[in-house]
């Protein structure tokens, strides 16, 4: 990490525009490299969690010099662990993966309640709402949402995924939610194929 | 056969009269749903004005929490023989209520080792707690932590040993299995939280070192506090796996924890006694390492998390004895009778042949439904004699 930060560091100081874009890019590839490797077995969730911190703090120091330039973002994604769930892990892998990846991520935490969710879609009309959950007995929350978003006229405006260690396809098969993702990667995959099919 | 020749039989790789069936009942929502017991509601109570601080001065009396901690497990264990199990496991934990403006329900627990547990409760009234958050994320933090709770790990090991040889009343009517939990690996990164710990593994390994040898020294600690009353079967346990892998890499587990692993089978075995690891997730690139370390079986093997008894078996032939796979996330839960029937089948099937596998659920948690553990024992009963003709 630190010789990753120093690197960077001397693309602050030269305040080159096309070096930040560059080393923007270069860490938007690695992270991409990581997580393919990820998925495949060959790296664990220590290396994934790690790479996601350095390049977390590699984008703490370049985007002030980003702010300047034409919005990239892929779209917005909206994320939170449903009500009575306070476990954030994988959901915080997510957002640093998503991020990197150019996508605007609205993160509404932990223990949101379906109100939450909801008046989130309302306002921010995100192109996916993924929600993660890691209890059996908080599994129903997710149900919850949905069929809230449904009576709202919410639901057909945007893409839910959930995941979380309790879920599975079958249950995003119950709740009718439009995918199921085992990993934080596996979940970005499923939002880049609808962001481009959007 | 009796429950306790039977699970033995099966834990020696040998095939028993049928295929013992090992409860995982601890939660107090099913606990008091099997015995068909009203539970008292702490958290309502601790809302009462005037009650809330009585209520907390008395959750936290070692006094008052052994022997409401005593009565659930006890409650677990006649659950158990209710519905017809041959073993239960057996946990002993302490933990502390405080205020807590973070927490849902304004309380929380803290435990000896510096985790927060947020503390809320079911429609019923049923306690229910769940990790929520680290209390010691930085050296100096988890430095001043284990050194302010010296007094509470004493207690701790001193409640374990009196808890233990407490249930050794039960021996003839179920078979306690001894759970020291939780493990090293969670001790050490859970109080610091996992992407803290993730980054110290890099920058400051000897640090890690350091956290993991303190845990080391405490578990030895615990084992032998549960290991002072009849238990012989001792279950201990880290969950080195999430849904897709383990949660490192090998050789990085290999370097931090190895050592520590080996050092447990050792002090268990020294002891006559055998050692069986809970362990989550998807771990099957860790099954050679745990032949490795000595461990005597496995027990979760969480379908969700893509774990199948055929393929472990296969890997791992009669290495180690097999514990657990029902899933708990649809099956326990909402199954039909038929889906626990053939779940049940398969399991023994896959894993049963020769002895060696002890059918349970992958996991506990308040929703998994005892009508259909009931289904689970009894399927057990009717398709697991030996011979098998599965």
């Amino acid at each position: 990490m630190d010789a990753a930060l120093k690197a960077v560091d001397e693309v602050v100081k030269s305040q080159n525009k096309s070096a930040v874009k560059e080393a923007v890019d270069a860490v938007t590839q690695a992270l991409q490299v990581v997580g393919k490797r990820f998925q495949n077995g060959e790296w664990f969730l220590s290396e994934l969690v790690y790479a996601g911190e350095i390049s977390k703090e590699i984008m703490n120091l370049l985007s002030p010099l980003m702010q300047s330039e034409p919005s990239q973002s892929q779209g917005t994604i909206l994320i939170g662990t449903v009500a009575g769930d306070l476990h954030d892990l994988g959901k915080n892998i997510f957002i640093n993966y998503a991020r990197s990846a150019g996508f605007k991520v609205v993160d509404l935490g932990v223990d949101v309640p379906t109100g939450k969710f909801v008046s989130a879609v309302r306002e921010h009309k995100p192109i996916a709402l993924g929600m993660s959950c890691l209890l059996t007995s908080t599994e129903p929350e997710l149900g919850k949402v949905i069929q809230e978003l449904k009576k709202q006229g919410l639901r057909e405006g945007v893409k839910i995924v959930i995941g979380g260690a309790a879920l599975s396809q079958r249950v995003a098969d119950d709740i009718a939610a439009d995918a199921f993702a085992p990993d934080a990667i596996t979940g970005l995959d499923i939002i880049k194929g609808w962001s481009i099919s959007k | 056969m009796n429950f306790k020749e039977r699970f033995l039989t099966a834990m020696n790789h040998e095939e028993p009269d049928q295929v013992p069936v090992m409860g995982l009942i601890m939660d107090p929502a099913t606990v008091n749903s099997i015995l068909g017991r009203k539970p008292t509601d702490f958290v309502g109570l601790l809302h009462k004005p005037l009650l809330g601080y009585p209520i907390k001065a008395l959750l936290n009396t070692n006094w008052f929490w052994n022997n409401m901690y005593y009565s659930n497990t006890a409650g677990a264990l006649e659950g158990a023989i209710k519905l017809g199990f041959d073993a239960n496991w057996t946990i002993y934990a302490i933990m502390k209520l405080d205020k807590d403006s973070r927490a849902s329900s304004g309380w929380s627990w803290y435990d000896p080792f510096g985790r927060i547990w947020d503390l809320a409760a079911d429609a019923d009234g049923n306690i229910a707690v769940n990790y929520s958050r680290a209390l010691c994320d930085t050296e100096d933090k988890w430095e001043q932590w284990v050194q302010k709770r010296a007094p509470l790990f004493e207690d701790m090991i001193t409640n374990i040993v009196s808890f233990h040889k407490k249930l050794n009343s039960y021996g003839d009517r179920i078979y306690p299995i001894g759970y020291a939990a939780p493990g090293i690996f969670e001790n050490s990164w859970q109080p610091i939280g996992f992407v803290n710990f993730t980054r110290l593994i890099y920058q400051k390994p000897a640090f890690v070192k350091k956290v993991i040898d303190f845990h080391t020294e405490l578990y030895l600690k615990s084992l032998d506090a549960v290991m002072k009353s009849d238990v012989e079967v001792v279950l201990g346990g880290d969950d080195l796996g999430q849904k897709t892998g383990p949660m490192m890499r090998p050789e990085l587990i290999e370097k931090f924890l190895g050592e520590s692993y080996r050092r447990v089978t050792q002090f268990v075995h020294e002891r006559k006694r055998k050692f069986v690891f809970h362990c989550c997730g998807n771990i099957y690139a860790l099954l050679d390492k745990f032949i490795e370390w000595g461990f005597d079986g496995i027990i979760t093997l969480e379908p969700t998390a893509g774990m199948e008894l055929g393929r472990v078996r296969e890997q791992v032939g009669h290495k180690l004895v097999l514990i657990g796979n029902m899933d708990v996330s649809y099956l326990m839960v909402k199954g039909t009778q038929q889906e626990v029937e053939d779940a049940v089948k398969k399991a023994i099937r896959d894993a049963a042949r020769g002895g060696g596998y002890i059918l349970s659920t992958s996991h506990s948690h308040p929703t998994v439904d005892p009508v259909r553990l009931k289904w689970m024992v009894d399927a057990a009963h009717r398709y697991g004699r030996y011979p098998l003709s599965l």
